[in-house]
This record gives structure tokens, C-alpha cells and sequence, in this order.
């Protein structure tokens, strides 16, 4: 379902991403994890035709991502980075325009619509503007209008960061129920223990290199371990204002 | 620390960030400012003057704002002041704002009646509680009309853009004294055209800067839309067409539809590689070759089709299609991407 072969993005001297290979089967869920610039982002703006790469290619639902982005972007769902969404529309206006978009038609549009903006806590706030939106209300937003068209494969970049416990829980259900009718969901996260509880899949991306692709039941240790290991350990330090005497 | 220390301190960067403020109202990159300064050089030392008259009313109420706003309230909770040293930067903020002065100076300027004085004291007044009601999230624009077709939420989402820069109030503000005279009478027909000429270039920035209101994460929006350039193009121009059209209302009609077009025609190439604009402010083009590319031919149009025949418009539209068709695919191929540098 998604496949790439060398992936590889450079800006200027600095390689973001370097030569990366991989496959993701149809109905799995993929996490890629990796430290803040270790190229994760990057990633997901190459596979969703955000961001061309360099040299390499990469197959999204048997479309090459290069040779005809509008298909590509009619079969996939995409949570960006910055969320990409309109100050000056409401959350239900971001969903509406979805549909229309996407040829949905306006019953389908307002049911899908209704079932997510309560699905995802966002009803109360449906006519609010985007600008005025909490970080977590826009989030919900952009998950919502990456879900409305009933994608093929989805792509969500920090789906878990800034939502509560509860949405967050509710997003990781709707992410496996999707998985399990085959939809492929392709995310990257910081947040390891959801992403150790929905994943079938890891990669971990370290300096624009996979340090490890392995699928979740053949891990040798557990996740956060491997993490620490291979992506980034921990740095300790005292800092030894804190505390003093003022 | 004494009691006045920590009000100093934000009064000191208050005054960083209102200087700030203030020269984001520049107005020198826009289309009715290059315009005036065309008549100036003309020797039409009178319309040039109207000109800039008409920008700088328009500019006065976001002017007006209140200083405190440019700290964000929960920093302003957050900071540990005592109720004292809150109402000392009450009282003592508003003097950032040169406004303030000015009103000031009116009152003690004998030569200026007292009715001068109020009229500027109440604009004051006014942007300053709009300002402190504002980042509410409120939009004026909230009510929008539906539009035919895919793209309806994109053209309210334009027309909501455009209709939040100053650019806009300029045209309005000409296109409402037009619409006055013109119930009492008192506008002959030959000055129709120029008023629809200049409400049209009043706007007209807007048509060099089509993306600039959108942001980053706007133009992330786009390249993940399944659509084609040209419909993205056309749903801007959609908004830009409503809004010119209704500003000509009371004026030709025909002459700013030929006008705005040529407008949108020559924009286009500009636009798909846009400077970020700000809303309530003026908009900037690019440069001034690009105002003038823009200004002599949408004049010349609107004049034709008043002057010659309706049938110029056939041509306009036809000029605006190719352009939109080109620059379409200029999207389609390399996307919408701000300019390095802005």
C-alpha cells in the first residue's frame, strides 16, 4: 500500500532524509518515531505530495506520488504538520468545504460531518473560526477533514500531540477500527506509549536514517528502550538554580 | 524592587512593540499610493492629496488601537503585578499611541473646532474598545453568502480575506459617497467612470496579492486539495469579482467588471508567488513596475468598455481566461509558495 525505494530530501547541504526504504502493508498502522529534525516530517510531506524528493520514488496506493498528485491526493487522508487549515473558516466550514471537495454530496457530507464533529468532542465549538480555535480544537479539525472523504490510506503527522486523554483514546479507536477494514495509516508520533498500543508496525528514524523497521510483535525489547537505544537518549543535568535561595 | 520598576520595564517594550505596530501600516506598496504619486508628479497636486486623504481616514481607527494589547492577556495575569502597578499601566499606556498626542494636540490648537476635536477623540475612543474587544475571535465577516458549486467554502473563505483589508474600506468608503451624491443628485455622469476607476484601483492590490492573507499552513491546504490550479485561482477571483462588483454598484458596472478582470488577469502572475499580507492593513505588491503593469491596463479597460462598446469586455474576459489557464498550471506544477526573504 505504501512503498518507497531511496527516498532521499536535501535542503542545500543538509540532508534531511537520506535513502530511505520501506513498505507499509494495506490495513496496517506504521509509527514512525524519531527525535524532533530526525526527518519524520519530511517524510510524510514526500508520501503525500507536499514536499517533492530529491531522488527516489515512492508508490501511495499503487499511485506514483510524483507522476500525478491530484489522484494520490483524492485516495489519502493527511493530518499536516501545521494542520494547514483557514483562519477564516469554522471547524463545520473546514468539513463542509471537504466534501464538497471531494464530491461527497451534501447528505453524505452532513452526516459524515455530524457523527465526527461528535465522535471528536467538536459540536460546542463547530462554529468557531479557526483562528480561534485551541491548538487541540484545530487538531480535531484537521483529523476530522483527514477522515471525511473515507480515505484509502491515511497519513497523520503528530496525530496525539496537544488533544486530551480522552480524545486522544477516542482517535486511536477510530484509527484501529479503520486499520482492521483496511485503511493504511501511516503517523508519526512522540507520544510512544499510544503509539506502542495501536502500531503494528516501527520505524525509527534517527539523523534522516531508519535506525529500525520491524513490525510490533517481533520487537526485542520494549519500545521506549529501543527508542532510547537507537533514536535518542536522555540528557541529565542539574540545574542547580532551581531551588536556591532567591 | 520599587514599586514602578516593573510597569517601566513592560512600558519599555510596550513602546518596542507599538513602534512596531505602527510601521505595519505602511501603505507605500499600494496601488492607490503609487497612484497619488503619479498625480502628484502630474502636477494634480488636489486628487493626489484626496487620495491619500481617503487612505489615511481609513487607516485612523486600526491606528487608534490600544497600546496594552500587544501583551497577551494571560501574560498580563501571569505577571506578578500588584493592582496598583496594573492601573499605572491603565493610565499611563495610552500615551504609546501618537494618536493620543494628536487628539491632544487638536484639543489645545485654538484654530480647530471643538467639533474636529470630538469627531477625532470619538475615533480614538472607538479604536481603541474595538481593539480591546478584538482577538475574540469575533469576524464582521461571519455571514457570508453561499455561492453555487465545489468551491462555495473556498470563495467565503477569499471573500472574508479580502474583505478584512483596508484596501477593501477604501472602496467602500469612495463607493458610499458616490452612492450619496447619487441619491441627491449631485453626481454628473461624467464623473462616473473616473469614481469607478478609482474605487476599482482601491482594491486592486488585492489582486496582486491573491494568496497573501492564507498563511503557511493555507497554502499547505491547497497543495493537499485535490483540485487543479485554475480552480483554485477561480475561486479567488470569484471572491475578488463579488467584491468589486458590489463596491461598483453605484457606479459602472460594466466598466469595473472590464476593469477588475484586466485587474485579475495581469495578478495572477504575481500572485502565485506571494508576499504574506496582514489583515486591517494596506496591501503591499510586489513592486512598483508590477502597480504600474497592473494599473495602466485595468484603467484602460474599464475605459474602453465605457467608452467604446460593451463588447471589450468579450476581450477582457478572454485575456482573464488565458490567464487563468497559464497560471493554473503554474500551480499545478510548482504549488503556491511565499517569497524567500519576505
Amino acid at each position: 500500500m505504501i512503498s518507497c525505494r531511496d527516498l532521499t530530501r536535501r535542503f542545500g547541504q543538509f540532508t534531511a532524509v537520506d535513502s530511505i526504504s520501506f513498505e507499509v502493508a494495506k490495513g496496517a498502522i506504521c509509527a514512525v518515531l524519531g527525535p524532533n529534525g530526525a526527518g519524520t516530517s519530511t517524510t510524510v510531506a514526500m508520501l503525500t505530495g507536499l514536499l517533492a524528493p530529491t531522488s527516489g520514488e515512492a508508490t501511495v496506493c499503487g499511485v506514483n506520488v510524483l507522476a500525478d498528485p491530484v489522484a494520490l491526493k483524492r485516495r489519502i487522508g493527511v493530518l499536516p504538520e501545521d494542520l494547514a487549515l483557514f483562519d477564516d473558516l469554522t471547524v463545520e466550514e473546514h468539513l463542509e468545504l471537504t466534501g464538497d471537495i471531494y464530491g461527497l454530496g451534501a447528505d453524505t457530507t452532513r452526516e459524515r460531518m455530524e457523527r465526527l464533529l461528535a465522535v471528536l468532542g467538536l459540536a460546542p465549538g463547530r462554529r468557531t473560526f479557526a483562528r480561534s480555535c485551541s491548538h487541540g480544537m484545530r487538531k480535531k479539525t484537521a483529523f476530522a477533514m483527514a477522515l471525511l472523504p473515507n480515505p484509502e490510506a491515511l497519513f497523520l503527522d503528530e496525530p496525539f500531540e496537544a488533544v486530551d486523554p480522552v480524545t486522544s483514546s477516542v482517535m486511536a479507536d477510530i484509527l484501529r477500527k479503520a486499520a482492521a477494514r483496511g485503511v493504511t495509516v501511516f503517523l508519526t508520533s512522540h507520544i510512544l506509549p499510544t503509539a506502542r498500543r495501536i502500531a503494528d508496525q516501527f520505524i525509527i528514524i534517527r539523523g534522516g536514517r531508519i535506525v529500525l523497521n520491524s513490525a510490533s510483535s517481533e520487537l526485542s525489547r520494549p519500545l521506549e528502550d529501543l527508542y532510547f537505544d537507537l533514536a535518542e537518549a536522555p540528557v541529565s543535568d542539574e540545574l542547580e538554580w532551581l531551588g536556591e535561595a532567591r | 524592587m520599587s514599586s514602578l520598576a516593573r510597569p517601566r520595564a513592560i512600558l519599555k517594550w510596550l513602546a518596542r512593540a507599538t513602534s512596531r505596530h505602527r510601521r505595519t501600516f505602511r501603505i507605500t506598496g499600494n496601488n492607490l499610493n503609487y497612484t497619488a504619486v503619479a498625480l502628484a508628479f502630474m502636477l494634480d497636486a488636489p486628487a493626489a492629496g484626496i487620495l491619500l486623504a481617503i487612505m489615511g481616514v481609513v487607516v485612523l481607527l486600526p491606528l487608534s488601537s490600544d497600546p496594552l494589547n500587544a501583551v497577551p492577556r494571560t501574560r498580563m495575569r501571569i505577571w506578578p503585578l500588584e493592582n496598583g502597578e496594573r492601573r499605572f499601566l491603565r493610565i499611563v499606556s495610552p500615551w504609546l499611541n501618537p494618536m493620543t498626542w494628536v487628539v491632544v494636540a487638536l484639543a489645545l490648537w485654538r484654530r480647530v473646532s471643538l467639533g474636529i476635536v470630538l469627531l477625532a477623540a470619538g475615533v480614538l475612543a472607538t479604536g481603541f474598545l474595538t481593539s480591546a474587544r478584538a482577538g475574540g475571535g469575533r469576524s464582521p465577516w461571519r455571514s457570508i453568502p453561499s455561492f453555487p458549486g465545489a468551491l462555495n467554502q473556498l470563495i467565503r473563505k477569499n471573500l472574508r480575506e479580502m474583505l478584512s483589508t483596508l484596501d477593501f474600506f477604501c472602496g467602500a468608503l469612495i463607493s458610499l459617497t458616490a452612492l450619496m451624491w447619487r441619491i441627491a443628485g449631485l453626481l454628473p455622469s461624467d464623473a462616473l467612470f473616473p469614481l469607478t476607476a478609482i474605487t476599482m484601483l482601491a482594491i486592486s492590490t488585492c489582486a496582486l496579492t491573491l494568496f497573501g492573507l492564507d498563511g503557511e499552513a493555507g497554502l499547505t491546504r491547497y497543495r493537499l486539495l485535490p483540485v487543479r490550479g485554475w480552480q483554485i485561482l477561480i475561486a479567488k477571483d470569484a471572491a475578488y469579482l463579488a467584491m468589486a462588483l458590489v463596491l461598483a454598484l453605484p457606479l459602472s458596472l460594466t466598466g469595473a467588471l472590464g476593469a477588475a478582470l484586466i485587474a485579475l488577469a495581469v495578478g495572477h502572475k504575481a500572485s502565485v508567488t506571494p508576499q504574506a499580507q496582514s489583515r486591517w492593513r494596506f496591501q503591499t505588491g510586489p513592486s512598483f513596475g508590477d502597480a504600474i503593469a497592473q494599473i495602466v491596463p485595468m484603467t484602460m479597460a474599464g475605459a474602453a468598455v465605457v467608452y467604446t462598446s460593451r463588447f471589450v469586455l468579450l476581450l477582457c474576459a478572454a485575456l482573464w481566461a488565458c490567464s487563468l489557464w497559464w497560471f493554473g498550471r503554474e500551480i499545478d506544477v510548482a504549488g503556491v509558495s511565499f517569497r524567500q526573504g519576505r
